[in-house]
């Protein structure tokens, strides 16, 4: 793949909207990047930045008119290199204008990346280094940041600490330290003013979704987005983070091979948080030194016990499953980062939870339908009955890695199509009806299935589950006894 | 009685201590200089002899706490740790964050002088005021130079700096965020678009402004 760089050089010329307005920020040479990422400042107002991402959909807009255009007149060839192209160039223009926004603009940005068949190859690609790319704050900044969160400056709370950041996400960017005691450390801290900024976009996307007001579910959109909101406040506060890691920490042994890295409560506020810093490779990296079968599965495996075990034993969901929070080491321990974005499962939604183990377990039908209305308020009207048979396919496909009693192929790159193409079906039709968590679930699902796709992983994940169960301590004896009733 | 110059110093520093404690208490607005005099002990002309307003008073706080950040800033900018390459923008930055930490305890005062003393339309060329724009601007010079620009600074880009800084400080005065952190945004924008601005111009092109070539690092 062509470098960041090399991209920005192939853009066509910046092309102003009708406004006059151009999307990339004053004093950015329109040839290629800048030679200081930190000159591109982040838009604060929230005028602006909805001025700039209505700017972004019509450039994106515009890079596929483009292509079209050219399209007429070259031969099919030529036409597939210039889709490519135009693939490219698009998602440059994303990765421009969400690394300006940051913020929960770049949140849309992973979720697109971690579709990896549903947006061609190429754009993902270039999507994915926002994980690690996001343009960094100065060291000045940093240092002011550090003195005002915990009263000293870096150099003489750490014995060393990198000036220049070794990964950047939607809120925060990470350096490696080393404490005085001499322990590794990873210092997230906290872009200043991030928690506004998402509550602009927020607002911004309100005022985007304005034509589905008119629609019947609108409420229930609200609720949905309300919840995002939540969400991503939430996910600003370190101290809350920090919370949930100790949690987590505590649901795993040495045996597990699943490392949580431990928060350094003294050198934590609710913009800095400081961790141990755990070793290991990226899933790229991972992948790209070939490793085997067994050991892709070995790890797909953990990823797969640490979703359960949070789930079951913790009753949370780990909400940002990508590439950029999972750490694979030359030891075989697989290493989980980033806990800011969580779904706690409080006893309504555990209820619905066990409604799903319940249907899965048991493989019954009708519980399989009971759940469905449930979750999505579905009633008995025939016009709802569409929407019905369409969520049951699609759970279907959800479920079915569970219910075939045998080790699921997670490459089948067919299987994972047919999930996308059916939850496209359903957001095509508005099916979008369901608790206000429901599209923070799809999401961590559909980033699950990405990543064990991209492993090729092979796993039998009815057993996975039952040990899960079984070490939570949770009885189900009153499912087969619910069974009997009914029956 | 003859009022020594060691005399004068000490009761210049009760009126600038008392007046601190009294606009902490009761906010600028509240404080008279009938309180300040009355709580440093002296008569209201006496403290008139030292400060002609009360606006004066905050400027001789500011400026205090302004000079010694500036001989902060300059002590750590030749430190090595602190010195380790820096963009200009990182150093202007650098430079402006020193001072808000030590202007810190007055920064809800600060738009008495802001709309006085330091504002950008101020036409009075001496004081303790005038002193301290003039120190701060070729502070500000002098990290341009040692980032490779030849020329002194023009007029106008000296202007533009301190309407971009008193900006900041007047957002800062009133700035409501937790611990500040949207001044520390406005800051970073406001030096980005006057770096972008000082080396976009013609006359600037053999300025480095990338890292400090002085630093060796």
């Amino acid at each position: 793949m062509a470098s960041v760089t090399e991209l920005m050089r192939a853009l066509p010329e910046p092309a102003e909207d009708q406004a006059g307005e151009v999307v990339a920020p004053h004093g950015v040479p329109a040839a290629g990047f800048p030679a200081t990422w930190s000159l591109r400042p982040v838009a604060v107002g929230w005028f602006r930045r909805l001025r700039v991402l209505g700017t972004l959909q019509a450039k994106i807009g515009a890079a596929y008119l483009f292509h079209w255009l050219r399209g007429w007149f070259k031969d099919a060839d030529e036409n597939k290199r210039l889709l490519a192209e135009t693939h490219w160039r698009t998602a440059v223009r994303v990765l421009d204008s969400m690394t300006y926004l940051r913020g929960a603009v770049m949140k849309a940005g992973q979720m697109l990346a971690a579709f990896p068949d549903i947006a061609p190859r190429q754009f993902v690609e270039t999507l994915e280094q926002l994980y690690f790319r996001a343009p960094p704050m100065h060291w000045s900044l940093i240092e002011e940041l550090v003195f005002r969160e915990l009263g000293d400056d870096p150099d003489n709370l750490f014995a060393a600490f990198d000036k220049k950041a070794f990964a950047a996400a939607s809120l925060g960017q990470v350096h490696r330290a080393r404490l005085k005691s001499g322990q590794e450390v990873a210092v997230k801290i906290q872009y200043p003013g991030i928690a506004r900024t998402i509550r602009a976009d927020i607002r911004n996307l309100l005022l985007f979704l304005t034509p589905a007001r008119l629609s019947r579910d609108w409420d229930n959109t609200k609720d949905q987005l309300d919840d995002l909101r939540m969400r991503l406040e939430r996910e600003t506060d370190y101290e809350q983070e920090a919370a949930m890691i100790t949690r987590m920490r505590a649901l795993f042994g040495e045996d597990d091979g699943i490392i949580i890295p431990r928060v350094i409560p003294e050198l934590s506020t609710s913009r800095v948080l400081t961790m141990e810093r755990a070793p290991g490779v990226h899933l790229q990296q991972f992948l790209a030194g070939n490793p085997s079968q067994e050991v892709r599965d070995a790890f797909a495996c953990k990823i797969v016990v640490a979703w359960y075990r949070m789930m079951y034993a913790g009753r949370v969901i780990y909400g940002d499953m990508h590439p950029g929070n999972f750490l694979f080491m030359d030891d075989g321990r697989l290493g989980v980062i980033d806990f800011g974005f969580m779904i706690e499962l409080d006893d309504t939604l555990w209820s619905l939870m066990e409604g799903v183990d319940r249907a899965i377990t048991t493989g019954s039908y009708d519980e399989r339908i009971a759940c469905l209305k449930a979750w999505n308020w579905i009633g008995d009207d025939p016009a709802e009955q569409d929407r019905l048979r369409l969520a049951e396919r699609f759970v279907d496909w959800q479920w079915r890695s569970r219910s075939d009693a045998r080790a699921f192929d997670f490459g089948d790159e067919a299987d994972f199509r047919r999930g996308v193409d059916l939850f496209v079906e359903m957001v095509r039709k508005r099916y979008s009806r369901s608790r206000p968590c429901a599209p923070a679930i799809t999401r961590q699902f559909f980033g699950l299935r990405s990543l064990l796709y991209q492993l090729r992983a092979k796993l039998d994940m009815a057993r996975i589950a039952e040990k899960e169960v079984r070490a939570a301590g949770w009885d189900r004896s009153d499912f087969a006894r619910r069974a009997e009733g009914e029956a | 009685m003859r009022v020594t110059a060691e005399t004068k110093t000490a009761t210049r520093q009760r009126i600038l201590e008392v007046a601190q404690e009294r606009f902490a208490a009761q906010g600028f607005e509240a404080t008279t200089t009938r309180d300040i005099a009355g709580a440093a002990r002296i008569a209201v002309g006496t403290l008139f002899n030292y400060f002609p307003t009360k606006e004066a008073i905050v400027e001789s706080l500011v400026g205090e706490a302004y000079a010694a950040a500036a001989a902060k800033f300059a002590k750590a900018m030749d430190h090595p740790v602190h010195a380790a390459p820096r963009s200009l923008e990182e150093e202007l930055f650098a430079h402006v964050a020193a001072i808000l930490r030590k202007v810190n305890p007055y920064r809800k005062y600060l738009p008495a002088v802001l709309e006085t003393a330091l504002s950008p339309l101020a036409t009075v060329a001496d004081g303790d005021a005038a002193a301290l724009r003039a120190a701060h601007l070729e502070t500000v010079g002098s990290i341009v130079t040692r980032h490779g620009r030849q020329e002194a600074l023009s007029t106008v880009a000296l202007q533009m700096y301190w309407t971009l800084f008193t900006g900041v400080l007047a957002f800062w005065a009133k700035d409501a965020s937790p611990r500040q952190e949207d001044t520390l945004a406005l800051l970073d924008q406001s030096l980005a678009m006057f770096v972008g601005w000082l080396t976009g111009q013609g006359d600037t092109s053999q300025g480095d402004t990338s890292t400090n070539p002085s630093s060796g690092g």
